[in-house]
């Protein structure tokens, strides 16, 4: 009888050890998600050109993984229309599903986001030093002295010219030092003349230009609180926008409509210079055949317009941190980064030409190399020069709300439409609109 | 070895039992599993492809919805006159370019904006060399490349149709995309001016089934050539695969529900939808290994089974030990019966049947107890009736030879001798005659043998002396009638033939709890007597007083009081003879 007990205790300890292993199976399945989120660290992160912005997340993420290798960085390439319009889609449903945990930010762009989504980035004031980086980048990635982005690279603005190009036409890159946009339009007149070639693109629906025009003598299209339109009666902006029908009148620009089309013109040969920021020296150098051939000179200034010096800005944007799930672990691979390897943008420099603004990074030797594509034009010095010399603007919220009105605007006023009509068309467009 | 045999000859039945228990409990709980298995997974199946049609019917469903975004917005590309005017016109002053390419943009977006939802890139290009995208990181083909890209000849064979073709490997780029293609041409002269692409990467493309994917439950999308242009698997992608495009088609032509396949090295029930808008087949392979594996835990079923088996197997076995034991204890009793004279009864336990058994065995014990000692009293009864029937036969020429003494006495003048004969015939014969089974006490036997030898000595004188020696706690002991006197008369009569005197004694003494009595005499003995004590049996000879010889004494005392009693005879020719008689003391 009591072997027979014995064997019935067997078979129940048998039974319920079968039963208890399938509970075991589902916590396990259980389990894997969480550690999924604590143990190995996955993070996304979002950039827009190849060349330039995913490249230098990728040598970050390298650096980085060197020190943390149990921290694993997904770098996505999106179109920046489409990471702005992903960002406004899942921030105004409230859903971060999907959403990255680092993205990259233009500085127009950055205080729209920072106010309308108050949440939905994470402080990074105890993570970053803000005072480490370039004073001009702290107003757009900040708010209400919390600092939320990590500044990156810079959007100092110059003339890159073909010296080639420019020497057929009788002038050489001393002659384009210190010059108005007038001189310039003049200089492209001779180009096209002589060489066939136009002077630069536009793209009908990037007012770039003009941005950088009336930077460059201090004004935005807002006034200095960030969201009153300053449109109507705006001298500086006038004056841009007579000098950009003046150029377009003399026929010497070539019309793109895409960002392939604007570099496929110079990479071709088919534009004499470019006028943009900096972050255009990778897309410059790709075309290797041209080595020794470019040069960068100060962006020049707007006609009749006192203010206006030899330096602008153009685009230049910022990292920040999503407040989701894994946001400590992305604002420890930006501090450690971005936010502070002075060594990683040395790299940066020398890799793509970009240029950044961690202060301590502007000492290293990089950053005064001479480059023999520019025909060894120290031209990361050049551009750090005229970095002190931009003139300190708002960007605001409604940057390019604002250019899409004005880009309607600026088509009437070069069929025909008055400057004074256009402008105050456009802004009371703006002041209906933007509140 | 012997006592397992002993106990496996006991158990026998157990073991024929138990044996047979094994075999069919273990294949009844196999057959049953197996059935059981083999029809959930039947059922499964059946269900599962009634589901996953419907599942592709709703994949269908966000194609077409995809497809339709994707239609308007060729639709308004080819209806715009300002894109048709973008597309062809030269160069015609910065203003007037400028101002063609903002519309055209203009429109570009506006158009795009049908499908915002579907993350994809889109494309124009002009037989004038322009060309526009709207997100150029979805399909990063150089312009220059795509005039003579096999996707743009294929549209342009096909201008009238919306196109979904592959593009696997774009230089600079690994991501799979799926373009969907418009020739765009004046729709009166019919001449090409130009290609819409409509790009989509894959992992885009996928969103349309993905949250209907499971692992093993895969859906691939193939084109017309068979290569895979989306699935969620990813190893898949780009794959080129015949096989599974056969089995679509067949699938799709024969309006099959499902089909079983095996292909990609697995088995697979396939479900196929031709999606004629795109030219693709969707195809749903449900991977029946890992579908019956979420479906039937094998290992849980087999230890359930075996656990099951084996309590099962406890339980036939405790029973069926319990209702053997029994039965064998009853066949083991039995075959000791005969050991024990037909005493050995039953013990009854057990169950009803085994129990009924005992009794019913117990029962002709008792029968058979019961007859055989009916049997032993019929015969002793039929022995007494014998012996009485010889009692009864005095012998007459006793009589006579006593009676014609008698006379002689008489004639003599004896008058004393005379009436002291008679008076011991009387008492002789008085004692004698009464019933058989009748028991007297030794000092009435001695008295009895007394008087008869009383008569022989008056008969034939006093040459043989006779003493008695009778210890006196013998003397009440009983015995049974004429025990002795069958062998005083023998060696009266036939001890001293050759002598001319001699003597017998008769000792009655207790020895070792039994009484035993010596009639010895010292005449010439008995020729050839065995020496282990035989009796012999003197069949001719005639006895002189009664019909009871020695041989019916020996019978006698054996049939009353057992074997362990009886008569011995001891004799050596020319010494002497020597009887023993063994009786209990009663």
């Amino acid at each position: 009888m009591k072997k027979v007990l014995v064997l019935l205790l067997a078979s129940f300890v048998l039974l319920t050890a079968c039963s208890s292993k399938s509970d075991n199976g589902t916590s396990t399945s259980e389990g894997t998600n969480d550690t999924a989120s604590k143990g190995t660290k996955a993070l996304t992160a979002w950039a827009w050109d190849a060349n330039f912005n995913v490249k230098a997340l990728n040598m970050a993420k390298d650096a980085y993984a060197a020190q943390n290798p149990d921290v694993k960085i997904d770098v996505q390439e999106n179109a920046q229309a489409d990471i702005v319009q992903k960002l406004n889609t899942g921030l105004n449903s409230g859903t971060t599903k999907g959403l990255p945990n680092i993205v990259l930010i233009e500085d127009y762009r950055a205080q729209s986001f920072l106010q309308a989504y108050p949440d939905a980035f994470y402080d990074l004031s105890s993570v970053i030093n803000a005072s480490d980086f370039a004073d001009y980048k702290i107003g757009p990635t900040s708010l209400d002295g919390k600092q939320y982005g990590v500044p990156f690279d810079s959007g100092v603005a110059g003339l890159y010219v073909r010296k080639d190009l420019l020497e057929q036409s009788g002038y050489k890159v001393e002659d384009l030092q210190d010059v108005n946009w007038d001189k310039i339009i003049e200089i492209g007149k001779a180009v096209k003349a002589k060489t066939g070639k136009a002077l630069l693109t536009q793209d009908p629906n990037d007012l770039g230009l003009i941005r950088m025009m009336i930077q460059s003598a201090g004004s935005w299209y807002t006034k200095e609180d960030g969201s009153t339109p300053n449109l109507k009666d705006n001298a500086i902006l006038k004056q841009a926008l007579e000098t950009y029908k003046k150029l377009m009148e003399a026929d010497i620009v070539k019309v793109t409509s895409d960002w392939s089309q604007f570099v496929g013109a110079f990479n071709s040969g088919d534009v004499a210079t470019v006028p943009t920021g900096n972050w255009i020296t990778a897309s410059v150098k790709a075309e290797a055949s041209q080595s020794g051939q470019w040069a960068v000179v100060p962006f020049p200034t707007l006609p009749n317009t006192p203010s206006s010096v030899h330096a602008s800005n153009l685009g230049g944007s910022s990292w920040y941190v999503l407040n989701i799930d894994g946001k400590e672990a992305a604002a420890d691979f930006l501090k450690q980064t971005f936010g502070s390897n002075a060594d990683l943008y040395q790299n940066l420099n020398k890799e793509i030409g970009a240029i950044g603004t961690l202060k301590a990074a502007a000492s290293g030797e990089a950053y005064s190399a001479a480059d023999e594509f520019f025909g060894g034009q120290k031209i990361t010095a050049d551009f750090a020069k005229w970095t002190e010399q931009i003139p300190r603007v708002n960007y605001g919220m409604h940057t390019y709300e604002i250019e899409d009105l004005l880009a309607v605007e600026v088509q009437n006023y070069l069929n025909g439409k008055a400057l004074d009509k256009v402008l105050s068309d456009a802004q009371s467009q703006a002041e209906t609109q933007i509140h | 070895m012997r006592a397992i045999v002993e106990r496996l000859k006991y158990n026998g039945l157990f073991v024929k039992m138990f044996v047979i228990m094994v075999v069919s409990i273990i294949t009844v709980t196999i057959l049953t599993s197996w059935v059981t298995i083999r029809m959930s997974e039947r059922l499964f199946m059946n269900t599962f492809s009634i589901t996953n049609s419907k599942v592709i019917t709703q994949i269908k469903t966000n194609f077409e919805s995809f497809n339709y975004a994707v239609i308007t917005a060729a639709n308004n590309v080819l209806q715009s006159g300002s894109i048709k005017g973008f597309l062809t016109q030269g160069d015609s002053g910065t203003i007037a370019t400028n101002k063609t390419y903002y519309t055209a943009i203009q429109l570009m977006k506006q158009y795009q904006a049908n499908l915002d939802a579907y993350d994809v890139g889109m494309t124009i290009t002009g037989t004038n060399g322009r060309s526009y995208t709207s997100d150029n990181t979805v399909w990063p083909i150089p312009k220059n490349q795509l005039r003579a890209h096999p996707i743009t000849i294929n549209t342009n064979a096909e201008p009238k149709r919306v196109m979904y073709q592959f593009s696997g490997g774009t230089p600079g780029s690994l991501n799979p995309v799926i373009v969907a293609t418009k020739a765009l041409y004046d729709r009166t002269t019919g001449t090409l001016y130009g290609d819409l692409y409509i790009a989509i990467r894959e992992t885009a493309f996928k969103r349309f089934y993905t949250n209907f994917t499971s692992d093993g439950n895969d859906v691939v999308i193939i084109d017309r050539s068979g290569v895979i242009v989306s699935s969620n698997r990813d190893d898949l992608i780009g794959k080129l695969n015949v096989g599974l495009l056969s089995y679509a088609k067949e699938i799709d032509e024969g309006g099959l529900q499902y089909k079983n396949a095996s292909v990609m090295g697995g088995e697979y029930v396939l479900l196929a939808e031709y999606l004629p808008t795109y030219d693709f087949f969707l195809i749903n392979l449900v991977d029946k290994k890992t579908a019956l594996k979420q479906l039937v835990n094998t290992r849980a079923v087999a230890l359930i089974c075996a656990a099951i088996v084996l309590v099962a197997l406890l339980i036939v076995f405790v029973i069926s030990k319990r209702l053997t034991r029994s039965l064998s204890l009853l066949v083991r009793q039995m075959s000791n019966v005969t050991k024990k004279n037909f005493h050995n009864y039953i013990n009854v336990k057990g169950s009803f049947e085994v129990k009924e058994l005992g009794h019913a065995y117990n029962y002709m014990l008792d029968e058979l107890n019961d007859y055989v000692k009916r049997l032993v009293e019929t015969q002793r009864e039929q022995h007494n009736a014998e012996l009485a029937a010889l009692q009864m036969q005095i012998n007459p020429h006793f009589l006579y030879n006593t009676l014609a003494s008698i006379k002689i006495l008489v004639q003599q003048g004896s008058k004393e001798k005379a009436s002291e004969t008679i008076n011991s015939l009387i008492s002789l014969l008085q004692n004698t005659i009464g019933n058989v089974s009748e028991t007297v006490t030794v000092s009435d036997e001695i008295e009895n043998l007394k008087h008869y030898v009383f008569i022989n000595h008056m008969r034939y004188g006093e040459r043989i002396k006779v003493s008695y020696f009778v210890a006196p706690d013998c003397m009440d002991v009983r015995v049974p009638k004429l025990i002795l006197q069958p062998f005083m008369e023998n060696a009266f009569f036939h001890a001293f033939n050759d002598k001319p005197d001699g003597y017998i004694y008769v000792l009655v003494s207790a020895e070792a709890g039994a009484l035993l009595c010596e009639i010895v005499d010292n005449g010439s003995g008995i020729e050839g007597l065995s020496d282990n004590g035989k009796l012999p049996n003197p069949k001719g000879g005639r006895q002189l007083f009664s019909g009871i010889g020695i041989r019916n004494v020996h019978d006698r005392i054996v049939l009353l009081y057992g074997q362990a009693y009886g008569v011995e005879i001891d004799s050596k020719p020319g010494e002497g003879t020597k009887v023993r008689i063994r009786m209990p003391l009663l």
